[in-house]
């Protein structure tokens, strides 16, 4: 028993020379095919196969964006919240299911509602601190995305930020470079839409006054006029009226200029 | 993972923070697309919170979350049928252009070559070979997640392995 042992081993060996030498056949190969299932040639054995393998295993490991952190930490928020509500439907089904013991059954919710409140300030505490997470990877990733070269890339950050409810002086501050420093005339306007909600700040509106004569484009122009109409701000009047002055500026968008400072003035 | 089934939905964060990687890397091993392999580890991960309670507690989580993520890539793919068309239509723009890169580079790195390669092997053997690097070759865990035995993973990955020992040595005399 051991000689033919001995003498499988043998062939294996010299199987496994000739394949590493590359003069195998296709017969020779699947012979080999079966020895690797029963586990008598292990993978490792096979010289440029497992060079291959370990190439592939040190691949540059690719990572995903910051977008995919947004979206499962928004979604295990969501989850939290619902599943609170489920445990606490849960406990008054309890009230159900044993209605011949309404004295001790009442104690017992009793007993959960009291431990529910007592609970909740805590888990409200957590689901807090989530969506407060959620919100800085928010602006961590608007404010990465603003940096890119793609004016599509951009305007998806500008469009993000639009979904914050509260945003921190740093992204207006990052919309306001964008405002007044992006190249391109639609990522401006997106910037400006969204600076427009937050006009109600005193620090934004003056932002807000100081860029019009710093814009170039007429289409930004006209917007942010028109924007100072509907805010009824006359301290912009200064400003407008050094857009008037510019030679730069287009006669079309003087006139509206014009417009606009008749109805603050 | 236990405790996620439990309740503990915190535990999740930790373990999307351990395998968003690995994950990440899977995916896009086998789609080349980043928005698309950020939403299937994102689908990926929605599953295991949707199935926890599926989870036994017996097994190898890692192995488990492969064998929703496969599933999850099926599912994407069985329905996008029309969609398949197009995508066999870029596969082909995609090759070509690693082509053209490539042409560019003369003396494109070993690497890049096998990264080539291996975009050239059908999916089914990219998969096990992915699957090997991210199961760290753990052949028996391999098998739970395709429902074979460890012999017949080894084979695969033997199989997988040749195929693209050929395609590399076909790329290596063309360029």
């Amino acid at each position: 028993m051991e000689q033919i042992n001995s003498m499988e081993q043998i062939k294996i060996v010299e199987l496994l020379a000739k394949y590493n030498a590359g003069l195998a056949d296709a017969a020779e190969i699947k012979t080999i095919e079966q020895l690797i299932e029963s586990g008598k040639i292990e993978l490792a054995q096979l010289q440029e196969l497992s060079q291959l393998d370990s190439q592939i295993s040190q691949f540059d490991a690719v990572s995903p964006s910051t977008r995919l952190d947004v979206q499962f930490y928004s979604a295990l928020a969501e989850e939290k919240k619902q599943n609170e509500k489920r445990s606490f439907s849960l406990a008054i089904d309890w009230n159900s299911l044993f209605p011949r013991l309404a004295l001790a059954a009442s104690l017992l919710i009793a007993g959960f509602v009291g431990g529910y409140l007592l609970k909740s300030p805590s888990q409200d505490k957590s689901v807090v601190q989530l969506t407060q997470q959620v919100s800085e990877l928010k602006e961590v990733m608007m404010l990465s995305m603003l940096e890119k070269e793609s004016a599509t890339e951009r305007l998806k950050a500008v469009s993000l930020s639009s979904d914050m409810n509260q945003v921190s002086k740093k992204v207006t501050s990052a919309l306001f470079k964008t405002l007044n420093g992006d190249e391109n005339v639609n990522v401006r306007l997106a910037a400006l839409d969204v600076l427009m909600n937050y006009a109600k700040d005193g620090e934004v509106r003056a932002e807000l006054i100081k860029s019009i004569s710093v814009q170039d484009s007429p289409l930004v122009q006209v917007a942010l006029a028109e924007l100072m109409v509907t805010l009824q701000e006359k301290k912009s009047v200064s400003e407008l009226k050094k857009l008037l002055k510019s030679d730069k500026t287009p006669k079309e968008v003087k006139g509206k200029i014009e417009k606009s400072i008749s109805v603050l003035i | 993972m236990v405790k996620v089934r439990d309740g503990n939905l915190d535990i999740l964060g930790q373990l999307f923070e351990r395998y968003k990687k690995p994950l990440y890397g899977f995916f896009y091993g086998l789609n080349r697309e980043q928005e698309l392999s950020e939403d299937l580890v994102q689908n990926t991960f929605l599953r295991i919170l949707k199935y926890r309670h599926l989870f036994r507690g017996e097994g190898d989580f890692r192995a488990w979350m492969f064998q929703i993520a496969r599933n999850v890539n099926n599912d994407h793919h069985r329905g996008n049928k029309i969609k398949a068309k197009e995508e066999l239509e870029d596969w082909q723009d995609r090759l070509g252009h690693n082509e053209n890169r490539s042409t560019e580079m003369l003396q494109a790195d070993e690497q890049q070559m096998l990264s080539m390669a291996m975009d050239r092997l059908p999916i089914d053997k990219r998969e096990i070979l992915l699957l090997s690097k991210y199961q760290e070759k753990k052949y028996q865990e391999i098998g739970v997640i395709l429902g074979c035995s460890e012999g017949a993973v080894k084979v695969k990955v033997f199989r997988a392995l040749q195929e693209l020992k050929v395609i590399y040595k076909q790329l290596e005399k063309s360029y």
